[in-house]
């Protein structure tokens, strides 16, 4: 497992292919995610481990939807495994479920 | 950063406002949310509530940062028996209000907050988001026996 980026809000690393993010994806933390999925965006599909978020905003939510467009457009589609509640109720109340394969999500 | 506020506690529900002044950056939004839920946990919100408020905070100081804002963003928070409302200001020139990223922190406002309003003239953008608090309920306990 290796750390690719770290800040005041989020700690991302990779591990065999997966993004994994832990903390809060947010205004700030939202680059180092997107850096970390540039890094394995050839993967199909591509997963993020999202089981450490402690909090997002539409800001990370932005990351996440930007991942998925680009992966929409290479014919595969993001993972999102292990989705926190604060996850799930963000992309419920926006209406971006679809946008996602949602993989293991925790109870609401 | 600066705290300018008159002190609060949790058995006087309309206590002065508070105020708090942060700069226009990234991690600021952390700090805005986390001081907004210890605030509004001196209100006797639930939980789900108090992230609701977290969630609205953040929005609401990361549509001024994106929209160019160079100068402090100022949160004025204020609670009465009745409700929790928060604002966000800053005096910086709406530049890009209306792009599509607010149309989704938009959309989460009105998910998380009873009341949103977004005012922005030529030098001034305001967000200001009221939660209503629930009743407390009586307390079974209390209950005179004659």
């Amino acid at each position: 497992m290796e750390e690719v980026g770290k800040n005041e809000s989020i700690r991302v690393l990779l591990d065999d292919g997966t993004v994994i993010a832990e903390g809060d994806i947010d205004l700030a933390g939202g680059p180092l995610l997107d850096a970390a999925i540039t890094r394995v965006e050839n993967a199909h599909p591509l997963i993020i481990d999202l089981a450490a978020v402690e909090f997002i905003d539409s800001s990370g939510l932005r990351s996440l939807l930007a991942a998925s467009r680009r992966a929409e457009s290479r014919g595969t589609r993001v993972v999102l495994r292990r989705p926190t509640s604060g996850v799930v109720r963000l992309l419920t109340i926006t209406g971006t479920t679809e946008q996602f394969d949602v993989e293991e999500a925790s109870p609401a | 950063m600066t705290a300018v506020s008159p002190p609060i506690n949790s058995t006087t529900a309309a206590a002065g406002p508070i105020t708090l002044t942060l700069p226009p950056i990234p991690t600021m939004v952390r700090v805005g949310r986390l001081t907004a839920s210890s605030i509004a946990s001196l209100s006797d919100m639930s939980i789900d509530d108090i992230d609701d408020i977290k969630i609205a905070v953040s929005e609401m100081i990361t549509v001024l940062i994106q929209s160019g804002s160079r100068t402090n963003i100022t949160l004025r928070f204020e609670t009465t028996s009745a409700e929790f409302a928060v604002e966000a200001s800053t005096p910086s020139p709406a530049n890009d209000l209306g792009r599509n990223d607010l149309a989704l922190a938009i959309a989460v406002l009105d998910a998380v907050a009873d009341e949103h309003h977004v005012a922005s003239t030529d030098d001034r953008i305001m967000i200001r988001i009221v939660k209503r608090l629930a009743p407390i309920p009586a307390d079974p306990s209390s209950t005179t026996r004659s």
